[in-house]
């Protein structure tokens, strides 16, 4: 290898936690790392839970340190609202187009006071929050999201509508919003490239059955996830839309399973994860589980799932083929393996859905000119003896973009890419 | 040298002007004991208000700095930098956060001026007894012990090995290969154990830089990152043992798993009934170079015309599940299947533990072939004289008998016995399964609690061939960013330190230490702070009876003047 190829740059996409650890250890070794990042904020969707199995680690709490040696980090060069727009090139010697949506607010000048937000007329759902509260044009996606600069949402604004609004300009005391900011387009020259896009929620709204949507009462659990955050719509309150708090909750795991074909590895103890969180908030609340297979692989989760079912969580092995209103609760109708059909009441019910691919994984292996699994997610070169390479030389992979898995792996994988980066050994 | 203090008050915008008055603030602590400069800036973290912090530092010759501002959090390093562009060392400097503590918690005006007073003269206070602290780097040796010749150390060593870092590979056994080369097929793509192993061997003889130890033990490992000294002992059976030293940086440990002993439950009879097997026992018939040629047969001789795999062995000893068996099960369908094409083949089970994308359909095809699953627990297998019988009885209390000639036990998987070896020798925590512990469960899966020793592959917990390659590439990730030949290891600067007229000896400093930084010096009886591996968390100095152990920048009179004109 050239000595331009070992100490070239290397572009990393996504700055979710696979993102977040692959570029600090790049870094760190000397390398110049460019991050880029669809959104406004990094830490992807870990940050979006409020804690994390199996040891209830508060996950904004868990990571903020990392966020903040990110930040903090010369090597690393961070590239919010920024897309990758073409690839060129080989290992080494990658060049790459990059296109960087305005923000309209100056990074510089901008402290993250947030005066901006309260003037702003503009009241749209909040993406960030499962819609589940409202925010303004101009926003931060929650509280502590960083790094802590808000946005301008060029498609709710009203001066970009047309209309002659300034207000979050005028409550700028850093003349920090500049409404001439264009989009800018960058090209990069990098030697290698990590894809750690992550994953995204099967849509609840392609199955029927489950009422989503359509009654109330019925979350998906990114929702619940929302609900139990502290920084949440709810700051943690668990209620219902009438304001109280549920009585009973079921949990309907599994949900797309048939229909993406594989399982999704970390449902199982992500619901374990709610029923430990919902049990500890709320003592009294009766919570059943409609599982298929259990699955908890690994050295730390079955002891994990003996101490929820021993804080009074039932397990019940069933499809369940329909959720119902009926007077003030829901009905889950459900069918045992061995035919046997009965019918649950709740208050609350949870949808646990599969994860699949990001959104613009196809666009992305596209340019990158890298092979997806049948699933969607993009495939390794050998799925045994190279999981974090691709078919591209130069083109590494980590965390959900590669598969569903949990957050230990997805960090392994982050520093695998690391270490096949750093590598010389040819 | 007469001290010179500076005092500067941001006004971030109008979030601190606007609740602080400001000009009483400065009117309050111009006059205290050596404060030369006491001003005030619009926003002293953007440019101008650097460019303003600096030229002012020089101008007053300042010996002492104190800023009144936001969180340590975002610009601590900030104006630390400015200090050392205007030639101030930057731990003679305090930061104030008059912001978040203050302007933006405290609702009324009058109250939020008097608290950022007493913040501010507490600072002031406190840097008078600052003193100058300095960075220190430690050169370190680039070069790596790998533990274990299994598909993790090689595919580590692998990756590691360059020509300015050598690699050492340790192998217990006679042959590099671990487990991996006694599995004549491979999940999901049915590939060869064996040719994999020799293909990656291979690869491996062809690197100058790494040296095997086949039939070689680590016997002592002391040191830290980027210093460590090794013994190896080779004991090959037919030379003299061999002793080796070297030094290293850094240690993986890949000593791998070993099977939970299905004799410990003698209801599945193995070991007292014919044609019982282990999944190793049925990988081992299956070999060319195996018991039977790499023939699938009886005790008598004959095919088997109908097998039994039974699930979960001694998962409920152990606790957890294994990860692996419910896939690699379905190897071994296909590998019944693909030798005596029409046998019978049922499983035994709880639940199907297949995660990730490519699993499901490995096993509906199993499935679809015409393989029975059977969800029950099974309670005995019985001998006879027409073979056994497998008595299970399913969820709902329902009992039933299966006849079968062969059965094929999956067992739960443990850590090799070598782990608790290295455990103690390293002093890494095991878990309570007796798997190597990680430094943090999610955030740091393959560094272990001693800084630069490294656990991967099963060592750490049941993985699967891609996981434990991973795990490999990982720790290499980790190690190639931290030691680059020729690059100075940056130390902690607020390190503790121990004085050893005041040392009791008692040790009390060495079991509160989490980051086995302190060491007892046996000759002179008092305990010795290891500044490499010190990370400054202060433990020790809270809990020395003595006052002997002490944080440099949060010594007792640096506090005890903080505190002092805070509550006065």
């Amino acid at each position: 290898m050239t000595d331009k190829k070992e100490n070239a740059p290397v572009l990393v996409i996504g700055a979710g936690i696979a993102g977040i650890e692959a570029s600090l250890l790049l870094a760190n070794s000397g390398r110049k790392v460019y991050l880029i990042e669809k959104t406004s904020y990094i830490g992807g969707n870990v940050i979006k839970f409020e804690e994390v199995f199996p040891n209830m680690d508060c996950a904004t709490c868990m990571i903020a340190p990392k966020q903040q040696e990110l930040l903090a980090d010369e090597n690393i060069e961070l590239l919010t609202l920024s897309q990758v727009e073409a690839v060129s090139g080989a290992a080494g010697d990658f060049s790459v187009k990059i296109k960087q949506k305005a923000g309209y607010i100056d990074l510089v000048n901008c402290i993250g006071c947030s005066a901006c937000f309260d003037p702003c007329p503009v009241e749209v759902d909040n993406e960030f929050e499962e819609g589940l509260t409202k925010r303004k044009a101009v926003y931060i996606p929650c509280a502590g999201a960083l790094p802590n600069v808000p946005v301008i949402d060029t498609e709710n604004c009203l001066r970009f509508k047309g209309q002659d609004c300034q207000a979050c300009q005028e409550a700028c005391a850093f003349e920090a919003i500049d409404f001439n900011q264009q989009d800018k387009e960058l090209e990069l020259k990098v030697g290698a490239i990590v894809v750690a896009t992550g994953f995204s929620m099967f849509d609840i709204n392609k199955t029927s059955q489950y009422g989503y949507k359509k009654l109330g009462g019925v979350y998906s659990a990114m929702e619940i996830e929302r609900i139990c955050a502290s920084n949440g719509p709810t700051q943690g309150q668990i209620t219902l839309q009438s304001g109280e708090a549920p009585k009973s909750v079921a949990i309907i795991n599994c949900v797309g399973r048939e229909e993406k074909g594989y399982c999704s590895s970390v449902c199982c103890m992500a619901a374990l994860k709610l029923c430990h969180f919902l049990k500890n908030k709320l003592p009294e609340l009766k919570i059943t589980q409609f599982y298929s297979d259990l699955c908890i692989p690994g050295k730390a989760y079955q002891q994990f799932y003996q101490k929820v079912k021993e804080s009074g969580v039932d397990f019940i092995r069933a499809e369940v083929t329909g959720v119902s209103e009926s007077a003030k609760e829901l009905a889950v109708k459900y069918k045992t393996d061995e035919g046997k059909e009965n019918t649950l009441a709740a208050d609350m019910v949870i949808l646990n859905p599969a994860l699949e691919p990001g959104a613009d994984s196809a666009k992305l292996a596209g340019m990158l000119n890298i092979p997806q699994s049948r699933e969607g997610f993009f495939s390794e070169k050998e799925p045994d003896l190279t999981p974090v390479a691709t078919a591209q030389d130069g083109i590494f992979i980590a965390g959900c973009a590669q598969g569903p898995k949990d957050i230990a792996e997805t960090i392994a994988e982050a520093e695998a890419t690391a270490g096949r980066i750093l590598s010389r050994s040819g | 040298m007469a001290k010179r203090l500076g005092v500067y008050v941001c006004e971030c915008g109008t979030n601190i002007a606007d609740k602080v008055d400001i000009d009483k603030v400065l009117a309050a602590v111009s006059a205290l004991k050596d404060v030369e400069v006491a001003d005030r800036y619009k926003l002293l973290c953007s440019g101008d208000g650097q460019g303003y912090l600096k030229q002012s530092i020089t101008e007053n010759g300042l010996t002492h700095l104190v800023v009144a501002a936001c969180s340590p959090k975002q610009h601590e390093t900030t104006f630390m930098k400015v200090c050392e562009q205007a030639g101030l060392n930057p731990y003679l400097f305090q930061l104030v956060n008059i912001r978040e503590q203050c302007a933006w918690v405290t609702p009324d005006g009058e109250e939020a001026t008097d608290k950022a007073i007493r913040q501010i003269r507490a600072a002031i206070s406190r840097v008078h007894y600052h003193t100058a602290l300095e960075k220190k780097g430690m050169e370190c040796n680039p070069d790596v012990l790998v533990i274990g010749g299994g598909i993790a150390g090689i595919k580590a060593s692998q990756i590691l090995a360059a020509p300015d870092r050598k690699v050492y590979l340790v192998e217990k056994t006679a042959s590099l290969g671990g487990k991996t080369k006694r599995f004549s097929k491979l999940f999901v793509n049915m590939e060869s154990g064996p040719g994999l192993i020799a293909g990656e061997i291979e690869r491996l003889q062809k690197s100058k830089n790494i040296e095997v130890l086949t039939e070689s033990e680590a016997e002592q490992i002391l040191g830290f990152l980027g210093n460590f000294e090794v013994k190896v002992v080779s004991k090959a059976e037919d030379k003299e043992d061999k002793e080796q030293n070297f030094n290293v940086g850094a240690v993986v440990l890949a000593t791998g798993f070993e099977l939970f002993d299905a004799k410990g439950l003698p209801q599945y009879g193995y070991g007292t009934l014919d044609d019982v097997y282990t999944s190793l026992d049925f990988e081992e018939m299956n070999l060319a170079d195996g018991p039977t040629q790499g023939k699938v047969l009886l005790k008598n001789g004959q095919p088997p015309k109908s097998a039994a795999i039974i699930h979960c062995v001694g998962r409920a000893e152990k606790g957890y599940c294994s990860k692996v068996c419910c896939l690699y099960s379905f190897k071994f369908d296909r590998m019944l299947q693909s030798q005596l094409p029409g046998v019978k083949i049922a499983h035994f089970y709880s639940d199907l533990c297949i995660p990730g994308k490519a699993n499901q359909k490995f096993y509906e095809d199993t499935r679809e072939s015409g393989v029975e699953f059977v969800r029950s627990a099974v309670t005995e297998i019985a001998g006879g004289d027409k073979g056994l019988t497998v008595k299970y009885e399913t969820e709902t209390g329902a009992k039933g008998d299966l006849a079968v000639d062969m059965v094929i036990l999956l067992p739960a998987m443990e850590t090799s016995s070598d782990a608790r070896k290295f455990a103690e020798m390293l002093n890494i925590p095991q878990d309570d399964k007796g798997f190597l512990a990680e430094e943090h469960q999610l955030l740091s899966p393959v560094a272990s609690a001693v800084e630069g020793v490294f656990v991967i592959g099963c060592a750490r917990g049941p993985q699967s061939i891609a996981e434990s390659i991973v795990q490999a590439e990982a720790a290499a990730g980790k190690i190639l960013s931290a030691l680059v030949p020729g690059r100075k290891l940056e130390l902690e600067v607020k390190t503790s330190q121990i004085l050893e007229s005041f040392c009791t000896g008692c040790k009390t400093c060495i079991e509160v230490c989490p980051y086995g930084a302190i060491t007892f010096d046996e000759d002179r009886r008092i305990s010795v702070v290891n500044e490499v591996l010190c990370h400054g968390c202060g433990n020790c100095a809270a809990a020395c009876p003595s006052g002997a152990a002490r944080l440099k920048h949060f010594t007792f009179p640096q506090i005890y003047q903080e505190l002092k004109e805070v509550l006065r």
